[in-house]
C-alpha cells in the first residue's frame, strides 16, 4: 500500500475502493473473503466498502458457496445486459466482456499458433466466451452479440474478408455466420484497424474531433478513418488498408500477391528478417522488449518502422485532412522509440496546417484499443436494433 | 526473477544440450541416440505419439531416470542428473502430469513445501507469503488468495501454482509434462500465458503436449520423437500442424531411416 500517500481518513477509504473495485475487475468476481486476501484489507474494511459500493451501484452481491460454506460474491454491477469483444491477431487472441456503460467486467488473452485455422480459432472464441460469462455467473442469454474484429479488410454486410490471401485459411468464410449459429447471438464482424479508431473516437484520445485516423503496427499494419464522426468503410471494406500500398516498387512480393507493399517491409516478417542475421531468431515480443530497453538494432529497426508508415498515413492524411492521428498495435509499446521518427516524418510530408496543426498521440487505450473497438462496435450495432425493434 | 538482458540469442550457449541420449528397458528401446537442446529465452515443443519417448527424455532431464547412454550438458559443462535433487540443484524445475500438489494446503504452503524456510527451527510464514505474492505477481497468475487451500482452485490456477513452485528455487529450465490437458479454454489460455511469461523471464522452457495449437501458439521451436528417435525439428515462427503431423506420424517423406 506503499504507492497511496499518507493522508486523511477519506483518502485512506477512497484507496481501499479503489483497491477492492480493481481487484474485482481483474478476476471478474470473488467473494468477500477471497476480496479481503486479493487486497490485503481487513475482512471488517472489505465489508463496510462493498457494503458502500452496491449502494452506490457499483458493485453486485449474490449468495454462493466456497467449499460448502456460504459466502458472498461480489462482481461488478452491470446494466442492461453484456457485450463480447473479441480481437483476432496473427499470434493472439484477445476476448473481452463489457456492458453498456463500456465498463470491462472480464478479460483474456490467448496465444495463437502462425496461419492458425478458422475453425480452431472460431472454436477457441466460442468456449472462451461460454467460459468467462460462467466466471461472471452469467450465461449466453445475457449477451447482447459479439464484435469480432480480423486483421484483414472485411465486407460489413457479410462478414467476410474481401481481399484473398491476406489470412490463409479465412478466406470464403462467413465468420460471422458461423459464430451466430454456435452461439445464437448476433455476430458483428469489422476489420481490427477500424475497431481501434472506433473506439479512439468513442472512449479513446481521437474524442473531441469528428475526423480522425487511428494506425495500427503490429503483425501487419491497417489504418482506421473516422469522418465526420463516422466510420468510413469504404465500398467493400478496403479504405485505410494502408499495410497493402507500394513502397518499393522491387520489394518482396506479398501476401496480397503485388510487389512492395508497406507490410512487406514493416510487417513482422519483415522486421524479425533484418534482425536475423545480427540478432538470431527472435520474436515481435522480444523485438519490442529489447527496443523499450534501447537495444541499439532493435531500437533502428522499430525506429525505421516508424518512418516508413509515417510516410504512408502522410499521403492518408494529405487526402482526409484528419484533427488527429491516434497510434496503436503492438509496435506503439515501444512508445517514443516508434512515435517520434513516424510523428517526423508525418509532419515533413503533409501540409502545415496553420489553423489546427495535426495532434499524432500513442492511442489511449494502447494495445486495448481495438477489443474495445469490438465491444463499442457489439454494442452500437445492438443499439440500432433495439431503436428499430420500437 | 528477471536476468540481464542478454544482446543476442545466437551467442548464448544452450541450457541444456544432450547428445545421442539412448535408454532401454531390457528389449524396449525407449529413446535412440536423441539429440535435444534448449536455449535461455526459448520455449521448445516436445510432441510425438503416445510412446514415442517425450516422458523418457523429460524424466532423463528431471533425474528420475538415467540413460543408458549419451552426454548431458547444462551451460556446457558435461554433468550427471543423478537424481530428482542433483535436478533441481542444477537449476532444472519439472511439473509433471499429476502436479504433485497437496490438496488440503494452500498455495504459499504448496510453493515451499518439502523446502519450508525456517530459521532457529521457527517458519518465516511472513517471509514465504511474501516471495509467494512476488513470484506469482512475476507471473500475473490470476490466484486471487495464497491462503486458499488447493481443492478450491480451478484447473488452471492448479498448473499455475504448480509452476509457481518451480520458480522457488530460481532455476534456468523448467520441463511442463502436458499443462493443458483437460483444462478448459479459459484455462488454457492462462497456462499459455504464464508458459509465456517464463520466457520472459528469461527461462528456457520444454513444453510437453498432444495439443498442436497449444504448441504453435507458445514454441519458438518444436522437436519430434517418432519411436523413440528424432524426427524433425521445426521453427515456431512458420510451422505448418500439416507438416508435425506429418513428422509425429512418419508420413513418406518425414521419417528417419531405422538403423
Amino acid at each position: 500500500m506503499s504507492r497511496w500517500p499518507a493522508g486523511s481518513q477519506s483518502a485512506l477509504r477512497e484507496a481501499n475502493t479503489a483497491l477492492i473495485v480493481d481487484a474485482v475487475k481483474q478476476f471478474g468476481g470473488l467473494t468477500q473473503v477471497e476480496l479481503a486476501d486479493a487486497t490485503g484489507l481487513s475482512a471488517a474494511t472489505v465489508s463496510t466498502i462493498v457494503k458502500e459500493l452496491t449502494q452506490t451501484g457499483v458493485v453486485d452481491t449474490r449468495p454462493t458457496a466456497r467449499s460448502g460454506r456460504r459466502a458472498t460474491m461480489v462482481t461488478l454491477a452491470r446494466s442492461t445486459g453484456i457485450a463480447a469483444g473479441i480481437v483476432v491477431g496473427h499470434r493472439g487472441l484477445q476476448v473481452l466482456l463489457g456492458d453498456f456503460a463500456h465498463e470491462v467486467l472480464a478479460e483474456r488473452t490467448m496465444p495463437l499458433p502462425p496461419d492458425h485455422p478458422l475453425d480452431t480459432v472460431l472454436d477457441r472464441i466460442a468456449l472462451l466466451v461460454v467460459d468467462m460469462l460462467e466466471i461472471l455467473g452469467t450465461d449466453l442469454t445475457e449477451l447482447a452479440g459479439l464484435g469480432v474484429g480480423l486483421p484483414a479488410p472485411v465486407e460489413a454486410s457479410t462478414g467476410m474478408i474481401s481481399v484473398r490471401g491476406i489470412m490463409r485459411g479465412w478466406d470464403g468464410e462467413h465468420v460471422g455466420n458461423v459464430l451466430a449459429k454456435r452461439l445464437g447471438r448476433p455476430v458483428h464482424v469489422e476489420n481490427a484497424a477500424n475497431l481501434g479508431a472506433l473506439a479512439e473516437a468513442t472512449l479513446g484520445a481521437a474524442r473531441p474531433y469528428a475526423d480522425s485516423l487511428y494506425v495500427r503496427s503490429s503483425f501487419t499494419a491497417g489504418a482506421g478513418i473516422m469522418l465526420g464522426g463516422r466510420l468510413h468503410r469504404g465500398y467493400a471494406g478496403t479504405a485505410g488498408e494502408i499495410g497493402h500500398v507500394q513502397v518499393d516498387p522491387l520489394g518482396q512480393i506479398c501476401r496480397c500477391g503485388r510487389r512492395g507493399c508497406l507490410d512487406t517491409v514493416v510487417g513482422a516478417d519483415a522486421l524479425l528478417a533484418s534482425l536475423q542475421v545480427s540478432h538470431g531468431s527472435l520474436t515481435l515480443r522480444d523485438v519490442i522488449a529489447r527496443a523499450i530497453d534501447g537495444d541499439p538494432g532493435c531500437a533502428r529497426v522499430v525506429a525505421d518502422a516508424g518512418r516508413a508508415v509515417g510516410l504512408v498515413v502522410s499521403g492518408v492524411c494529405q487526402t482526409v485532412n484528419p484533427q488527429i492521428v491516434t497510434v496503436g498495435g503492438e509496435l506503439s509499446e515501444c512508445g517514443e522509440v516508434f512515435l517520434a521518427p513516424l510523428r517526423e516524418t508525418l509532419r515533413d510530408h503533409t501540409l502545415p496546417n496553420q489553423v489546427a496543426p495535426m495532434e499524432v498521440q500513442p492511442a489511449l487505450l494502447g494495445t486495448e484499443a481495438e477489443v474495445m473497438g469490438a465491444l463499442v462496435h457489439a454494442l452500437q450495432s445492438t443499439d440500432v436494433r433495439m431503436q428499430r425493434e420500437r | 526473477m528477471t536476468s540481464p538482458i542478454d544482446t543476442s540469442d545466437t551467442t548464448t550457449g544452450p541450457v541444456l544440450s544432450m547428445h545421442g541420449i539412448t535408454k532401454r528397458f531390457g528389449a524396449v528401446e525407449a529413446l535412440v541416440d536423441v539429440t535435444f537442446e534448449v536455449r535461455p529465452r526459448e520455449v521448445v515443443g516436445l510432441i510425438g505419439d503416445n510412446a514415442a519417448g517425450k516422458s523418457t527424455l523429460a524424466k532423463i532431464i528431471a533425474g528420475a531416470l538415467q540413460p543408458t547412454a549419451g552426454l548431458i550438458e547444462i551451460d556446457g559443462a558435461g554433468v550427471t542428473i543423478g537424481s530428482p535433487s542433483a535436478a533441481h540443484r542444477l537449476g532444472i524445475a519439472t511439473v509433471f502430469q499429476d502436479l504433485a500438489l497437496c490438496e488440503n494446503l494452500d498455495v504459499s504452503a504448496n510453493l515451499f513445501l518439502g523446502r519450508e524456510l525456517n530459521a532457529t527451527g521457527f517458519l518465516h510464514e511472513g517471509r514465504m507469503a511474501q516471495l509467494t505474492r512476488s513470484v506469482l505477481r512475476d507471473l500475473r497468475a490470476q490466484i486471487p488468495s495464497i491462503h486458499t487451500p488447493l481443492h478450491q482452485l480451478s484447473g488452471g490456477q492448479r498448473q499455475a501454482v504448480a509452476i509457481a513452485r518451480t520458480l522457488i528455487g530460481e532455476p534456468r529450465l523448467v520441463v511442463l509434462d502436458e499443462p493443458t490437458a483437460s483444462l478448459s479454454v479459459a484455462q488454457t489460455a492462462e497456462v499459455l500465458t504464464l508458459i509465456e511469461r517464463l520466457r520472459d523471464l528469461g527461462l528456457g522452457v520444454v513444453f510437453i503436449s498432444h495439443n498442436l495449437t497449444d504448441i504453435g501458439a507458445t514454441c519458438d521451436r518444436i522437436e519430434v520423437l517418432r519411436h523413440g528417435r528424432n524426427n524433425g525439428s521445426f521453427a515456431g515462427s512458420s510451422v505448418r500442424q500439416a507438416d508435425l503431423i506429418a513428422a509425429i506420424t512418419g508420413a513418406p517423406g518425414y521419417g528417419t531411416a531405422h538403423s
